[in-house]
C-alpha cells in the first residue's frame, strides 16, 4: 500500500517536473519572426493533445479569417456588426483554448491557493477583460500619441508583455514564499533540536521528521517515530507546551492554531487576486491589437472595440473552464492521497506556486532576450 | 510530445508566390518570392511605421519596413527550407527586400540564391514557411509555386502535408526533436507546403 503510494507520488513529482521543463522549452520566440508585432510565447503540448490542439488551431484560424472578412466588408460599407461580434467571441473561445501563459498562470494560482471556484471564474473574467482594455488603451495611445514618435507599437506591446511576465514571476515568487518558505523556516527551527537529538545518540531523528509527514499522509498522524528501529521512541510529541510566536509548533513544524496572518486571509486573497488579474491582463493579445489597428484606420472604432470585448468574453469562458478543470483535478488527487493534511496536497500547492514563478521568469527571459 | 510550434497559431497571413529559376544546365539560379500580407496586419504596419502621421506609408517609411523585416527574417533563413535529397541547402541572404503598399496590402518581394551552386538531381524540395508559426504563408493554388526553365527530365509537384497525418507520421521524430532540441523549430517543416522537383538520379 505504502509502496504503491510512493510510486504514485514519484510519478506525480515526475509529471510536475516535466510540466516545468516543458514550460521552459516553450518560452522561446516571444519576438515575432517579421520583427513587427509580438509573437505569443506558447507552452508546448503533450502528444495526446496534439490532435485536439491542431483542431483548435484550425478552427481559430478559420474564425480569424472570417473575422477579418467581416471587418473588411464593414469597411466596404456592408453591415454585419453582430456577425463581427459572434466571430470575435468564437475566436476568443478558441484562441484561449490553445496553449498560452494566461490560463496557465490563473490555473496554477488556483491550484496553489485554496480559491473558491466562483472566485476563480471571476478572476478569469476580470483578467480577460483587462487584457481587452489594455489592447484598446494601447492602440488608442499609439494612434493619438505615439504615432510619429520613435516609440513604436511593437516596443509598447513588448514593454507591457515584459511587465506582465515580471509581475507573474514576482507573484509566483511571493506565492512560493507563502507556500514553501514558511515550511522551510519551520524545518530550520526544528533542525537544531534534531541535530542535538542526533548528537545525543538518537540516530534517525531527522529522517523521523520526514517519516512523520508520510505517516500523516497515510492518515496515521501521531507521535514521531524513528523508522526501522525496534524501540519506538518519541522525538517530539505534539502536546505543544510552547508555541512559537507565529503559532507554529516548532517540534512538528505544523501550525496548530490559526496564525495571525490567516485571519486576514480574506484581505490577502483579494490582494493576491488583483495582482493575478493585473499580471495576466496588462499584456494585450496580438490578435486584438491587429483587429483594433485595422478598425481604427478604417473608421470602425466602435466595431473594433466591441469585437475586442467579445474576444475577451470568449477568452474568459475558456479560461474559466480550464481553471475549473485544474482545480477539480487537484481536489480529486488530494482526496485520493489522504486529504489536505498530507504532504501531497502541500506539494501540489508548492508546485503550483513554483510553476507560476517559472512561467513568469522564463517568459520574461525570453521576452527580454528577443 | 508535440512541441510548442504545432499549437502556436499565426497572427499574420500572407498569400505567396514562389518562382524557382533553373538554368539549362540544371543549376538553380534563384528563388523569387512575393508575399502579399492580409489587410489587418498591413494596417498594423501602417500604425507602426507612419512617422509623418499621414496614415499612408511613403517611400521612406516603406524602406524602414523593409529594413526591419529583412533584419528579422535573417534569423529565420528568410522562411526558406531547401533540401537536396533530404540534406539542407544553405541559402545566401537576399541583398534587400522590396516593399510596396498596394491597395490595402503590404507586399514584400525578394530574390535569393543558393550559397553554393545547386544542381538539380534526385529530389530537391523548396519549403516556404515561418518556423515560428507567426505568419501563415499560403500558396493559394499549386500554380503559385512556379518553375522557370524546368528541365525536361524533371517532374514538378506541390506537396501539402495534412497536419494530422504529419503529426502521426512524425510522432517518433517529433519526440526526439523535442528532447534533443527543445528550443528548436525544426519540426515546423513537416507542416509546410513545399515544391518538389524530382529529376531522377541523386544519391
Amino acid at each position: 500500500m505504502k509502496a504503491r503510494a510512493h510510486i504514485g507520488r514519484r510519478a506525480a513529482a515526475a509529471a510536475l517536473a516535466l510540466a516545468a521543463a516543458a514550460a521552459l522549452a516553450g518560452a522561446a520566440h516571444a519576438q515575432s519572426s517579421l520583427g513587427i508585432g509580438a509573437n505569443e510565447a506558447t507552452l508546448p503540448s503533450g502528444g495526446l493533445f496534439a490532435h485536439i490542439l491542431n483542431w483548435v488551431n484550425a478552427e481559430q484560424q478559420r474564425f480569424y479569417r472570417a473575422l477579418s472578412g467581416a471587418l473588411k466588408s464593414m469597411r466596404d460599407g456592408g453591415g454585419g456588426l453582430w456577425l463581427l461580434i459572434g466571430l470575435s467571441f468564437a475566436y476568443g473561445v478558441f484562441h484561449a483554448a490553445g496553449p498560452g501563459h494566461g490560463k496557465a498562470v490563473i490555473s496554477s494560482y488556483m491550484i496553489a491557493n485554496e480559491v473558491a471556484l466562483r472566485r476563480g471564474v471571476v478572476l478569469s473574467f476580470a483578467s480577460a477583460l483587462l487584457q481587452g482594455l489594455s489592447a484598446i488603451v494601447l492602440i488608442g495611445g499609439v494612434y493619438l500619441v505615439l504615432r510619429g514618435t520613435s516609440l513604436s507599437m511593437t516596443d509598447a506591446a513588448r514593454f507591457l508583455e515584459a511587465s506582465s511576465y515580471a509581475l507573474v514571476a514576482g507573484f509566483g515568487a511571493w506565492l512560493l514564499w507563502r507556500k514553501a518558505g514558511r515550511r522551510l523556516i519551520a524545518l530550520a527551527r526544528t533542525a537544531p533540536a534534531l541535530a542535538a537529538a542526533e548528537a545525543a545518540g538518537m540516530p534517525g531523528a531527522t529522517s523521523a521528521l520526514f517519516e512523520a509527514t508520510d505517516d500523516a499522509a497515510d492518515g496515521r498522524d501521531g507521535g514521531m517515530r524513528a523508522p526501522g528501529r525496534s524501540g519506538r521512541y518519541v522525538v517530539a510529541d505534539c502536546s505543544h507546551p510552547r508555541l512559537t510566536a507565529d503559532r507554529v509548533c516548532a517540534e512538528c513544524g505544523r501550525s496548530h492554531a490559526p496564525d495571525p496572518a490567516m485571519l486576514s486571509d480574506e484581505a490577502f486573497d483579494l490582494r493576491a487576486a488583483w495582482i493575478a488579474i493585473a499580471a495576466v491582463g496588462i499584456r494585450p493579445c496580438t490578435g486584438a491589437l491587429i483587429v483594433l489597428s485595422f478598425a481604427l484606420l478604417n473608421g470602425l472604432v466602435f466595431g473594433g472595440i466591441v469585437s475586442v470585448l467579445a474576444m475577451s468574453l470568449g477568452t474568459a469562458i475558456t479560461v474559466s473552464i480550464l481553471a475549473t478543470l485544474a482545480v477539480t483535478a487537484k481536489n480529486w488527487a488530494t482526496a485520493l492521497s489522504g486529504g489536505k493534511s498530507g504532504w501531497f496536497h502541500a506539494a501540489i500547492e508548492i508546485a503550483g506556486a513554483a510553476l507560476v514563478f517559472l512561467l513568469g521568469a522564463f517568459m520574461l527571459a525570453a521576452s527580454l532576450s528577443a | 510530445m508535440t512541441p510548442s510550434g504545432a499549437a502556436a497559431h499565426p497572427h499574420v497571413f500572407a498569400e505567396a508566390t514562389l518562382e524557382v529559376a533553373v538554368a539549362p544546365d540544371h543549376v538553380v539560379r534563384s528563388l523569387g518570392h512575393v508575399w502579399r500580407f492580409d489587410d489587418l496586419f498591413s494596417a498594423t504596419v501602417v500604425m507602426e511605421f507612419d512617422k509623418n502621421r499621414d496614415l499612408k506609408l511613403d517611400e521612406q517609411e516603406l524602406a524602414e519596413v523593409g529594413r526591419t523585416i529583412h533584419e528579422s527574417l535573417a534569423d529565420f533563413d528568410y522562411f526558406q527550407m531547401v533540401t537536396a535529397d533530404g540534406d539542407e541547402v544553405a541559402m545566401k541572404a537576399p541583398e534587400r527586400l522590396i516593399v510596396a503598399y498596394e491597395g490595402e496590402q503590404l507586399v514584400i518581394m525578394f530574390e535569393s540564391e543558393p550559397a553554393k551552386p545547386l544542381k538539380l538531381a534526385g529530389k530537391v524540395d523548396f519549403g516556404i514557411y515561418d518556423p515560428t508559426f507567426f505568419t501563415a504563408i499560403d500558396f493559394v493554388s499549386d500554380d503559385m509555386m512556379m518553375v522557370r526553365g524546368l528541365p525536361a527530365d524533371c517532374r514538378r509537384a506541390v506537396i501539402r502535408p495534412d497536419p494530422d497525418e504529419a503529426i502521426a507520421q512524425n510522432q517518433q521524430t517529433l519526440t526526439e526533436a523535442f528532447f534533443n532540441d527543445p528550443l528548436g523549430t525544426d519540426y515546423s517543416k513537416i507542416f509546410a507546403t513545399r515544391l518538389e522537383l524530382d529529376c531522377g538520379g541523386g544519391k
